[in-house]
Protein backbone atom coordinates (compact mmCIF):
# COMPACT_ATOMS: atom_id res chain seq x y z
CA UNK A 1 0.00 0.00 0.00
CA UNK A 2 1.21 3.17 -1.14
CA UNK A 3 0.43 5.13 2.02
CA UNK A 4 2.41 2.38 4.57
CA UNK A 5 5.11 2.86 1.99
CA UNK A 6 4.92 6.39 2.41
CA UNK A 7 4.80 6.31 6.33
CA UNK A 8 7.72 4.14 6.39
CA UNK A 9 9.82 6.21 4.27
CA UNK A 10 9.18 8.97 6.65
CA UNK A 11 10.33 6.66 10.01
CA UNK A 12 13.77 6.07 7.86
CA UNK A 13 13.91 9.28 6.58
CA UNK A 14 13.29 11.10 10.13
CA UNK A 15 16.22 10.30 12.39
CA UNK A 16 18.26 11.61 9.19
CA UNK A 17 16.89 14.94 9.10
CA UNK A 18 17.43 14.81 13.03
CA UNK A 19 21.10 13.69 12.73
CA UNK A 20 21.51 16.49 10.15
CA UNK A 21 19.85 18.81 12.06
CA UNK A 22 22.63 20.05 14.71
CA UNK A 23 24.79 20.74 11.79
CA UNK A 24 22.43 22.68 9.96
CA UNK A 25 22.15 25.02 13.17
CA UNK A 26 25.91 25.00 12.94
CA UNK A 27 26.47 25.98 9.36
CA UNK A 28 25.99 29.51 9.23
CA UNK A 29 29.26 30.50 12.07
CA UNK A 30 30.89 27.05 10.22
CA UNK A 31 31.17 28.65 7.15
CA UNK A 32 32.32 32.13 8.28
CA UNK A 33 34.39 31.09 10.71
CA UNK A 34 36.53 28.97 7.72
CA UNK A 35 35.71 31.80 5.19
CA UNK A 36 36.85 34.77 7.29
CA UNK A 37 39.22 33.07 9.84
CA UNK A 38 40.60 30.19 9.00
CA UNK A 39 41.00 30.45 5.14
CA UNK A 40 42.45 33.80 5.76
CA UNK A 41 45.55 32.66 8.75
CA UNK A 42 46.32 29.63 6.24
CA UNK A 43 46.55 31.65 3.35
CA UNK A 44 48.86 34.26 5.29
CA UNK A 45 51.10 31.58 6.70
CA UNK A 46 51.32 30.33 2.82
CA UNK A 47 51.71 33.57 1.87
CA UNK A 48 54.70 33.78 4.17
CA UNK A 49 56.76 30.95 2.68
CA UNK A 50 56.04 31.34 -1.02
CA UNK A 51 56.71 34.54 -3.70
CA UNK A 52 53.63 36.48 -4.29
CA UNK A 53 53.18 38.76 -7.24
CA UNK A 54 51.38 42.27 -6.76
CA UNK A 55 48.38 40.63 -7.75
CA UNK A 56 48.58 38.38 -4.91
CA UNK A 57 48.99 35.61 -6.85
CA UNK A 58 51.67 32.48 -5.44
CA UNK A 59 54.29 32.22 -8.36
CA UNK A 60 56.70 30.07 -6.35
CA UNK A 61 58.11 28.80 -3.39
CA UNK A 62 59.97 31.11 -1.48
CA UNK A 63 61.03 28.70 1.73
CA UNK A 64 62.31 31.16 3.97
CA UNK A 65 63.27 34.16 2.41
CA UNK A 66 60.30 36.24 3.17
CA UNK A 67 61.31 35.83 6.41
CA UNK A 68 65.24 36.60 6.43
CA UNK A 69 64.36 39.41 4.05
CA UNK A 70 61.99 41.12 6.64
CA UNK A 71 64.33 40.54 9.66
CA UNK A 72 67.17 42.12 7.80
CA UNK A 73 64.87 45.14 7.12
CA UNK A 74 65.61 48.12 9.27
CA UNK A 75 62.01 49.51 9.60
CA UNK A 76 60.98 45.61 10.62
CA UNK A 77 63.17 46.46 13.84
CA UNK A 78 61.88 49.73 14.64
CA UNK A 79 58.13 48.59 14.56
CA UNK A 80 58.93 45.67 16.77
CA UNK A 81 60.82 47.85 19.15
CA UNK A 82 57.58 50.14 18.90
CA UNK A 83 55.03 47.83 19.49
CA UNK A 84 57.03 45.79 22.34
CA UNK A 85 57.44 49.38 23.94
CA UNK A 86 53.86 50.71 23.53
CA UNK A 87 52.89 47.40 24.95
CA UNK A 88 55.14 47.59 27.81
CA UNK A 89 53.91 51.09 28.75
CA UNK A 90 49.94 51.04 28.06
CA UNK A 91 49.96 47.67 30.01
CA UNK A 92 51.08 48.64 33.32
CA UNK A 93 49.72 52.66 33.12
CA UNK A 94 46.30 50.85 31.96
CA UNK A 95 46.28 48.83 35.27
CA UNK A 96 47.32 51.09 37.76
CA UNK A 97 45.18 53.53 36.39
CA UNK A 98 41.89 51.93 36.08
CA UNK A 99 43.04 49.97 39.23
CA UNK A 100 43.06 53.54 41.49
CA UNK A 101 40.15 55.00 39.72
CA UNK A 102 37.94 51.96 41.03
CA UNK A 103 39.66 52.06 44.93
CA UNK A 104 38.32 55.68 44.47
CA UNK A 105 35.04 55.31 44.34
CA UNK A 106 34.42 51.47 44.79
CA UNK A 107 32.98 52.11 48.32
CA UNK A 108 29.58 54.12 47.26
CA UNK A 109 29.32 57.36 49.14
CA UNK A 110 27.85 60.79 47.72
CA UNK A 111 28.79 61.52 44.19
CA UNK A 112 29.45 57.92 43.70
CA UNK A 113 27.38 57.68 40.61
CA UNK A 114 28.56 60.80 39.04
CA UNK A 115 32.41 59.39 39.17
CA UNK A 116 31.59 56.50 37.85
CA UNK A 117 29.52 57.67 35.10
CA UNK A 118 32.56 60.43 34.68
CA UNK A 119 35.12 57.33 34.77
CA UNK A 120 33.17 55.09 31.97
CA UNK A 121 32.76 57.78 29.53
CA UNK A 122 35.50 56.31 27.27
CA UNK A 123 33.33 53.31 26.50
CA UNK A 124 31.17 55.37 24.77
CA UNK A 125 33.90 57.16 22.63
CA UNK A 126 35.16 55.94 19.31
CA UNK A 127 39.20 55.67 18.36
CA UNK A 128 38.30 58.03 15.84
CA UNK A 129 36.93 60.35 17.40
CA UNK A 130 39.22 60.40 20.37
CA UNK A 131 42.44 60.77 18.37
CA UNK A 132 41.10 63.68 16.65
CA UNK A 133 40.55 65.25 19.68
CA UNK A 134 44.23 64.38 21.09
CA UNK A 135 45.36 65.44 17.69
CA UNK A 136 44.04 69.11 18.05
CA UNK A 137 44.53 69.04 22.11
CA UNK A 138 47.99 67.84 22.09
CA UNK A 139 49.25 70.57 19.02
CA UNK A 140 51.82 72.43 20.25
CA UNK A 141 50.70 76.10 18.20
CA UNK A 142 46.59 75.70 19.04
CA UNK A 143 46.54 73.16 21.61
CA UNK A 144 45.75 73.34 25.45
CA UNK A 145 47.90 70.41 26.83
CA UNK A 146 51.22 72.31 26.29
CA UNK A 147 50.25 75.82 27.61
CA UNK A 148 48.06 74.40 30.76
CA UNK A 149 51.22 72.31 31.50
CA UNK A 150 53.70 74.80 30.47
CA UNK A 151 55.44 72.35 28.19
CA UNK A 152 56.87 73.59 24.43
CA UNK A 153 56.68 69.60 22.91
CA UNK A 154 55.29 68.90 19.39
CA UNK A 155 53.94 65.76 20.83
CA UNK A 156 53.18 64.07 17.49
CA UNK A 157 55.78 65.48 14.93
CA UNK A 158 58.93 65.29 17.39
CA UNK A 159 59.76 61.88 16.49
CA UNK A 160 61.14 61.26 20.74
CA UNK A 161 58.06 62.12 21.85
CA UNK A 162 55.29 60.94 19.14
CA UNK A 163 55.23 57.20 20.59
CA UNK A 164 54.12 58.67 24.37
CA UNK A 165 51.50 60.74 22.81
CA UNK A 166 50.28 58.11 20.57
CA UNK A 167 50.81 56.23 24.43
CA UNK A 168 48.10 59.29 25.78
CA UNK A 169 45.17 57.99 23.19
CA UNK A 170 45.52 54.58 23.63
CA UNK A 171 45.66 54.49 27.79
CA UNK A 172 42.46 56.78 27.48
CA UNK A 173 40.99 54.32 24.84
CA UNK A 174 41.31 51.43 27.47
CA UNK A 175 40.16 53.62 30.85
CA UNK A 176 36.41 53.21 30.96
CA UNK A 177 35.86 49.85 30.07
CA UNK A 178 38.97 48.36 32.60
CA UNK A 179 37.83 50.82 35.24
CA UNK A 180 34.27 48.70 34.78
CA UNK A 181 35.69 45.66 35.07
CA UNK A 182 37.80 46.67 38.69
CA UNK A 183 34.87 47.98 39.85
CA UNK A 184 32.86 44.77 40.11
CA UNK A 185 35.56 42.97 40.61
CA UNK A 186 35.87 45.08 44.34
CA UNK A 187 32.45 45.52 44.79
CA UNK A 188 32.05 41.14 44.82
CA UNK A 189 34.37 41.41 47.43
CA UNK A 190 32.15 39.89 50.70
CA UNK A 191 32.16 42.81 52.99
CA UNK A 192 32.51 40.69 56.01
CA UNK A 193 35.92 39.54 54.65
CA UNK A 194 37.05 44.05 54.85
CA UNK A 195 35.55 44.38 58.19
CA UNK A 196 37.24 41.24 59.83
CA UNK A 197 40.32 42.72 58.35
CA UNK A 198 39.16 45.95 59.75
CA UNK A 199 38.28 44.34 63.41
CA UNK A 200 41.61 42.97 63.09
CA UNK A 201 43.46 46.14 63.30
CA UNK A 202 44.43 46.08 59.12
CA UNK A 203 44.75 49.62 58.23
CA UNK A 204 43.52 50.83 54.62
CA UNK A 205 46.97 49.57 53.03
CA UNK A 206 47.22 46.45 54.20
CA UNK A 207 43.69 45.72 53.28
CA UNK A 208 44.25 46.80 50.04
CA UNK A 209 47.51 44.27 49.64
CA UNK A 210 46.30 41.53 51.68
CA UNK A 211 42.56 41.20 51.39
CA UNK A 212 41.57 43.13 48.08
CA UNK A 213 44.47 42.64 45.64
CA UNK A 214 44.51 39.10 46.39
CA UNK A 215 41.05 38.67 45.55
CA UNK A 216 41.00 40.71 42.42
CA UNK A 217 44.35 38.84 41.18
CA UNK A 218 41.93 37.15 38.00
CA UNK A 219 40.19 40.81 36.64
CA UNK A 220 44.07 42.09 37.14
CA UNK A 221 45.21 39.14 34.96
CA UNK A 222 42.06 39.37 32.41
CA UNK A 223 42.87 43.18 31.80
CA UNK A 224 46.11 42.60 31.70
CA UNK A 225 46.14 39.79 28.69
CA UNK A 226 43.26 42.04 27.03
CA UNK A 227 45.23 45.41 27.00
CA UNK A 228 48.12 43.16 25.64
CA UNK A 229 46.80 41.90 22.96
CA UNK A 230 45.24 45.73 22.36
CA UNK A 231 48.31 47.04 22.27
CA UNK A 232 50.10 44.49 19.86
CA UNK A 233 47.30 45.25 17.16
CA UNK A 234 47.63 49.09 17.92
CA UNK A 235 47.51 50.61 14.16
CA UNK A 236 44.64 53.08 14.11
CA UNK A 237 45.84 55.83 16.30
CA UNK A 238 49.03 55.47 13.91
CA UNK A 239 46.89 56.13 11.05
CA UNK A 240 45.27 59.52 12.12
CA UNK A 241 47.98 60.51 14.47
CA UNK A 242 51.71 60.34 12.54
CA UNK A 243 50.62 58.65 9.10
CA UNK A 244 51.63 61.52 6.80
CA UNK A 245 54.34 63.27 9.35
CA UNK A 246 58.11 63.19 10.01
CA UNK A 247 57.60 60.89 13.00
CA UNK A 248 55.53 57.98 11.60
CA UNK A 249 59.06 55.75 11.53
CA UNK A 250 59.09 56.44 14.98
CA UNK A 251 55.54 55.12 15.91
CA UNK A 252 55.14 52.63 13.25
CA UNK A 253 54.31 49.36 14.97
CA UNK A 254 53.94 45.69 13.42
CA UNK A 255 50.28 45.78 11.79
CA UNK A 256 50.73 49.52 10.78
CA UNK A 257 53.77 47.75 9.07
CA UNK A 258 51.57 44.96 7.56
CA UNK A 259 48.88 46.97 6.84
CA UNK A 260 51.06 49.47 4.75
CA UNK A 261 53.62 46.56 3.16
CA UNK A 262 50.00 44.70 2.56
CA UNK A 263 47.87 47.28 1.45
CA UNK A 264 49.37 50.24 0.11
CA UNK A 265 52.47 48.51 -1.44
CA UNK A 266 51.13 44.87 -2.53
CA UNK A 267 54.25 43.31 -0.95
CA UNK A 268 51.99 40.61 0.49
CA UNK A 269 54.59 38.00 1.57
CA UNK A 270 56.45 40.76 3.59
CA UNK A 271 52.62 41.48 4.61
CA UNK A 272 52.13 37.86 5.65
CA UNK A 273 55.50 37.17 7.65
CA UNK A 274 55.09 40.61 9.49
CA UNK A 275 51.17 39.45 10.38
CA UNK A 276 52.48 36.03 11.48
CA UNK A 277 55.78 37.32 13.97
CA UNK A 278 52.61 39.68 15.47
CA UNK A 279 50.52 36.73 15.91
CA UNK A 280 53.16 33.87 17.44
CA UNK A 281 54.42 37.01 19.50
CA UNK A 282 50.69 37.44 20.94
CA UNK A 283 50.02 34.33 21.48
CA UNK A 284 53.14 33.89 23.32
CA UNK A 285 52.58 36.34 25.78
CA UNK A 286 49.34 35.07 26.60
CA UNK A 287 50.47 31.68 26.99
CA UNK A 288 53.23 32.80 29.28
CA UNK A 289 50.24 34.90 31.15
CA UNK A 290 48.13 32.25 31.87
CA UNK A 291 50.95 30.18 32.65
CA UNK A 292 51.93 32.69 35.36
CA UNK A 293 48.55 32.49 36.17
CA UNK A 294 48.27 28.85 36.60
CA UNK A 295 51.46 29.31 39.02
CA UNK A 296 50.16 31.53 40.58
CA UNK A 297 47.09 29.56 41.50
CA UNK A 298 48.81 26.18 42.42
CA UNK A 299 50.56 27.76 45.21
CA UNK A 300 48.02 29.37 46.73
CA UNK B 1 39.34 63.03 66.84
CA UNK B 2 35.77 61.91 66.64
CA UNK B 3 35.84 58.49 64.64
CA UNK B 4 32.32 59.61 63.38
CA UNK B 5 33.33 63.08 62.13
CA UNK B 6 37.27 61.33 61.00
CA UNK B 7 35.40 58.73 58.34
CA UNK B 8 33.09 61.62 57.21
CA UNK B 9 36.23 63.42 56.37
CA UNK B 10 37.84 60.69 54.23
CA UNK B 11 34.72 60.13 52.62
CA UNK B 12 34.21 63.94 51.25
CA UNK B 13 37.82 64.19 50.24
CA UNK B 14 37.52 60.69 48.45
CA UNK B 15 34.63 61.75 46.80
CA UNK B 16 36.04 64.74 45.92
CA UNK B 17 39.28 63.75 44.69
CA UNK B 18 36.99 61.18 42.61
CA UNK B 19 35.25 63.57 40.97
CA UNK B 20 38.63 65.75 40.15
CA UNK B 21 40.03 62.26 38.60
CA UNK B 22 36.68 62.25 36.68
CA UNK B 23 36.57 65.72 35.77
CA UNK B 24 40.44 64.88 34.12
CA UNK B 25 39.12 62.02 32.49
CA UNK B 26 36.50 63.31 30.46
CA UNK B 27 38.78 66.60 29.94
CA UNK B 28 39.30 65.94 26.72
CA UNK B 29 36.08 65.60 25.39
CA UNK B 30 34.97 68.74 26.73
CA UNK B 31 37.95 70.67 25.59
CA UNK B 32 37.07 69.02 22.17
CA UNK B 33 33.06 69.93 22.07
CA UNK B 34 34.06 73.74 23.09
CA UNK B 35 35.86 73.85 20.33
CA UNK B 36 33.76 72.99 17.77
CA UNK B 37 32.21 76.14 18.93
CA UNK B 38 35.60 78.73 17.95
CA UNK B 39 36.30 80.57 15.10
CA UNK B 40 39.02 79.90 13.09
CA UNK B 41 40.70 83.43 15.52
CA UNK B 42 39.88 81.92 18.83
CA UNK B 43 41.89 79.36 17.88
CA UNK B 44 44.52 81.04 16.38
CA UNK B 45 44.96 83.53 19.68
CA UNK B 46 47.06 82.58 22.53
CA UNK B 47 47.04 81.61 25.22
CA UNK B 48 44.82 79.36 24.05
CA UNK B 49 41.22 79.33 25.54
CA UNK B 50 39.09 76.49 27.30
CA UNK B 51 35.46 78.10 26.92
CA UNK B 52 34.24 79.61 23.47
CA UNK B 53 33.48 83.50 23.14
CA UNK B 54 29.64 82.13 22.26
CA UNK B 55 27.95 78.87 21.81
CA UNK B 56 25.68 80.47 19.35
CA UNK B 57 28.89 80.07 16.68
CA UNK B 58 27.47 77.59 14.34
CA UNK B 59 29.64 78.57 11.69
CA UNK B 60 32.21 75.29 12.13
CA UNK B 61 28.76 72.99 11.88
CA UNK B 62 27.87 74.13 9.11
CA UNK B 63 31.01 73.96 7.33
CA UNK B 64 31.28 70.42 8.29
CA UNK B 65 27.54 69.49 6.91
CA UNK B 66 28.43 71.25 3.36
CA UNK B 67 32.17 69.51 3.04
CA UNK B 68 31.18 66.27 3.86
CA UNK B 69 27.53 63.96 3.73
CA UNK B 70 27.17 63.56 6.95
CA UNK B 71 23.78 62.15 7.33
CA UNK B 72 25.09 59.35 4.59
CA UNK B 73 27.92 58.74 6.96
CA UNK B 74 25.64 57.93 9.96
CA UNK B 75 23.36 56.23 7.65
CA UNK B 76 26.30 53.90 6.33
CA UNK B 77 27.36 53.17 10.35
CA UNK B 78 23.83 52.00 11.42
CA UNK B 79 23.35 49.58 8.63
CA UNK B 80 26.72 47.84 8.78
CA UNK B 81 26.61 47.85 12.68
CA UNK B 82 22.36 46.49 12.64
CA UNK B 83 23.60 43.96 9.54
CA UNK B 84 26.90 42.99 11.22
CA UNK B 85 25.48 42.94 15.12
CA UNK B 86 22.03 41.10 13.73
CA UNK B 87 23.63 38.32 11.62
CA UNK B 88 26.25 37.81 14.21
CA UNK B 89 23.86 36.76 17.09
CA UNK B 90 21.73 34.94 15.01
CA UNK B 91 24.41 32.69 13.96
CA UNK B 92 25.82 32.46 17.44
CA UNK B 93 22.10 32.30 18.62
CA UNK B 94 21.67 28.82 16.28
CA UNK B 95 25.08 27.36 17.08
CA UNK B 96 24.71 27.57 20.82
CA UNK B 97 21.20 26.34 20.28
CA UNK B 98 23.16 22.92 18.75
CA UNK B 99 25.49 22.52 21.31
CA UNK B 100 22.65 23.01 24.24
CA UNK B 101 19.81 20.62 22.95
CA UNK B 102 21.38 18.23 20.15
CA UNK B 103 23.85 15.07 20.97
CA UNK B 104 26.22 14.30 17.38
CA UNK B 105 29.27 13.27 16.43
CA UNK B 106 32.40 16.16 16.69
CA UNK B 107 30.18 18.00 19.14
CA UNK B 108 33.12 18.35 21.20
CA UNK B 109 35.56 19.31 17.65
CA UNK B 110 33.25 21.74 16.45
CA UNK B 111 32.41 23.63 20.02
CA UNK B 112 36.68 24.13 20.00
CA UNK B 113 36.71 25.00 16.38
CA UNK B 114 34.21 27.83 17.01
CA UNK B 115 35.93 28.94 20.17
CA UNK B 116 39.56 29.36 18.57
CA UNK B 117 38.86 31.90 16.32
CA UNK B 118 39.03 34.16 19.67
CA UNK B 119 42.44 32.74 19.57
CA UNK B 120 43.26 34.55 16.15
CA UNK B 121 43.07 38.34 16.17
CA UNK B 122 41.20 39.93 13.21
CA UNK B 123 43.69 42.84 12.95
CA UNK B 124 46.27 39.85 11.72
CA UNK B 125 44.05 39.19 8.78
CA UNK B 126 42.92 42.17 7.68
CA UNK B 127 45.24 42.15 4.10
CA UNK B 128 44.12 38.39 3.32
CA UNK B 129 40.57 39.45 4.36
CA UNK B 130 40.65 42.46 2.47
CA UNK B 131 41.80 40.01 -0.77
CA UNK B 132 38.99 37.96 -0.27
CA UNK B 133 36.22 40.60 -0.26
CA UNK B 134 37.70 42.23 -2.87
CA UNK B 135 37.13 39.16 -5.26
CA UNK B 136 33.81 38.82 -3.86
CA UNK B 137 32.89 42.13 -5.38
CA UNK B 138 32.17 43.60 -2.08
CA UNK B 139 34.01 46.55 -1.84
CA UNK B 140 32.35 49.86 -1.09
CA UNK B 141 29.43 47.73 -0.21
CA UNK B 142 27.47 47.38 3.52
CA UNK B 143 28.16 43.43 3.21
CA UNK B 144 31.74 43.59 2.39
CA UNK B 145 32.14 46.13 5.63
CA UNK B 146 29.99 43.62 8.05
CA UNK B 147 31.10 40.33 6.73
CA UNK B 148 33.94 40.03 9.02
CA UNK B 149 32.00 40.66 12.08
CA UNK B 150 29.89 37.58 11.96
CA UNK B 151 31.55 34.70 14.02
CA UNK B 152 31.14 35.83 17.34
CA UNK B 153 32.98 32.96 19.23
CA UNK B 154 32.26 34.77 22.85
CA UNK B 155 28.54 35.49 22.02
CA UNK B 156 28.05 32.07 20.88
CA UNK B 157 29.97 30.70 24.45
CA UNK B 158 27.80 33.45 26.55
CA UNK B 159 24.68 32.16 25.20
CA UNK B 160 25.45 28.29 25.84
CA UNK B 161 25.90 29.25 29.16
CA UNK B 162 22.89 30.99 29.51
CA UNK B 163 20.80 28.43 27.58
CA UNK B 164 22.42 25.44 30.03
CA UNK B 165 21.16 26.86 32.52
CA UNK B 166 17.38 27.00 31.14
CA UNK B 167 15.45 24.03 32.72
CA UNK B 168 15.71 21.19 30.20
CA UNK B 169 12.00 20.24 31.01
CA UNK B 170 11.58 23.40 28.95
CA UNK B 171 12.06 21.74 25.62
CA UNK B 172 10.50 18.36 26.64
CA UNK B 173 7.22 19.75 27.54
CA UNK B 174 7.47 21.83 24.28
CA UNK B 175 8.05 18.89 22.38
CA UNK B 176 5.65 16.76 24.09
CA UNK B 177 3.35 19.62 23.04
CA UNK B 178 4.63 19.28 18.91
CA UNK B 179 6.84 22.11 18.55
CA UNK B 180 9.76 21.80 16.52
CA UNK B 181 13.39 23.37 17.46
CA UNK B 182 12.78 26.51 15.48
CA UNK B 183 9.75 27.59 16.64
CA UNK B 184 10.77 26.39 20.71
CA UNK B 185 13.68 29.13 20.13
CA UNK B 186 11.98 31.83 18.15
CA UNK B 187 9.10 31.61 20.85
CA UNK B 188 10.50 30.08 23.79
CA UNK B 189 13.82 30.45 24.40
CA UNK B 190 14.43 33.40 22.87
CA UNK B 191 12.06 35.38 24.89
CA UNK B 192 13.40 34.20 27.87
CA UNK B 193 16.73 35.15 26.89
CA UNK B 194 16.23 39.04 26.54
CA UNK B 195 18.06 40.96 28.98
CA UNK B 196 21.40 38.68 27.79
CA UNK B 197 19.96 39.26 24.62
CA UNK B 198 19.55 43.05 24.70
CA UNK B 199 23.00 43.48 26.39
CA UNK B 200 24.94 41.47 23.25
CA UNK B 201 23.06 43.29 20.83
CA UNK B 202 24.26 46.74 22.56
CA UNK B 203 27.80 45.95 22.88
CA UNK B 204 28.27 44.64 19.59
CA UNK B 205 26.51 47.63 17.67
CA UNK B 206 28.69 49.42 19.78
CA UNK B 207 31.69 47.90 19.04
CA UNK B 208 31.16 47.76 15.26
CA UNK B 209 30.36 51.29 15.17
CA UNK B 210 33.41 52.28 16.58
CA UNK B 211 35.19 50.44 14.08
CA UNK B 212 37.86 52.23 12.21
CA UNK B 213 40.51 50.62 10.41
CA UNK B 214 38.35 47.42 8.51
CA UNK B 215 35.42 50.17 6.97
CA UNK B 216 38.56 52.39 5.81
CA UNK B 217 40.24 49.42 3.94
CA UNK B 218 37.62 48.38 2.10
CA UNK B 219 35.48 51.45 1.04
CA UNK B 220 36.86 53.70 -1.55
CA UNK B 221 33.71 55.85 -2.59
CA UNK B 222 33.14 59.30 -0.08
CA UNK B 223 29.19 57.85 -0.12
CA UNK B 224 30.18 54.59 1.72
CA UNK B 225 32.55 55.73 4.16
CA UNK B 226 31.01 55.43 7.76
CA UNK B 227 31.34 58.37 10.38
CA UNK B 228 34.37 57.04 11.69
CA UNK B 229 35.90 57.08 8.75
CA UNK B 230 34.35 60.10 7.48
CA UNK B 231 35.71 62.74 10.01
CA UNK B 232 38.95 61.77 9.95
CA UNK B 233 38.98 62.80 6.41
CA UNK B 234 38.02 66.08 7.77
CA UNK B 235 41.80 66.58 8.45
CA UNK B 236 42.78 65.93 4.96
CA UNK B 237 40.53 67.92 2.85
CA UNK B 238 42.37 70.90 2.06
CA UNK B 239 44.86 71.05 5.15
CA UNK B 240 43.47 70.85 8.69
CA UNK B 241 41.11 73.53 9.99
CA UNK B 242 41.11 72.09 13.35
CA UNK B 243 37.77 74.10 14.55
CA UNK B 244 35.88 72.30 11.69
CA UNK B 245 37.73 68.82 12.44
CA UNK B 246 36.19 69.17 16.19
CA UNK B 247 32.90 70.12 14.88
CA UNK B 248 32.87 67.01 12.87
CA UNK B 249 34.04 65.08 16.27
CA UNK B 250 31.30 66.79 17.80
CA UNK B 251 28.81 65.43 15.52
CA UNK B 252 30.01 61.92 15.79
CA UNK B 253 30.00 61.73 19.36
CA UNK B 254 26.22 62.21 19.21
CA UNK B 255 24.68 58.97 18.75
CA UNK B 256 27.01 56.85 20.99
CA UNK B 257 26.68 59.58 23.81
CA UNK B 258 22.70 59.19 23.38
CA UNK B 259 23.18 55.45 23.32
CA UNK B 260 25.28 55.42 26.49
CA UNK B 261 23.30 57.25 28.78
CA UNK B 262 19.74 55.15 27.62
CA UNK B 263 21.81 52.08 27.61
CA UNK B 264 24.44 52.41 30.54
CA UNK B 265 23.43 49.64 32.37
CA UNK B 266 22.93 46.75 29.88
CA UNK B 267 26.48 47.93 28.43
CA UNK B 268 28.44 48.04 31.52
CA UNK B 269 26.95 44.60 32.68
CA UNK B 270 27.96 43.01 29.87
CA UNK B 271 31.24 43.75 29.79
CA UNK B 272 31.67 42.69 33.50
CA UNK B 273 29.87 39.63 32.58
CA UNK B 274 32.07 38.90 29.47
CA UNK B 275 35.40 39.09 31.63
CA UNK B 276 33.39 37.18 34.15
CA UNK B 277 32.29 34.69 31.36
Amino acid sequence: MPSDAHAADLRRRKPIRQQLKPYLFLLPILTFAVGFVYYPFFKTFLYAFSQVNFKGEIVGFAGTDNFSYLFSRRDFKIALENTLRLMLINVPATVALTLGMALLVWKRRHLSAVNETLFSVPIAVSMASAGLVFKVLLNPTVGYFNYALGLNIGWYTDKNTAMYGILMLTVWMGLGFNFLLFLSALRSIPSGILEAATLDGAGPLSRFFRVQLPLIVPTLFYVACTNMVQAMMTSGPVIILTQGTSSLRATTTLIYMMYSSGYSSANYGLAACVSLVTFFLTLTFTVLGFWLEGKRGSYQ
Amino acid sequence: MNAGVKKRTVNAVMSLLALAAGLLVIFPLVYGVMGAFKSEAEFSAYPPTLLPRSFSYTKNFEAVWAMVPVLRFFLNSLIVAVLGTTVRLSFAVLAAYAFVFFEFKGKKALFIFILATMMLPADTMIVTNYQTVARLGLLDNYLGMAIVSFVGASQMFMLRQHFLSSPRSLRDAAQMDGCGDIRFLVSILLPVSRPLLVMLYVQGFVALWNTYLWPLLVTNHNDMRTIQVGITMLTTVEGTNYHQVLAGVAISLVPAFLLFLLLRKSITRGMVSDAEG
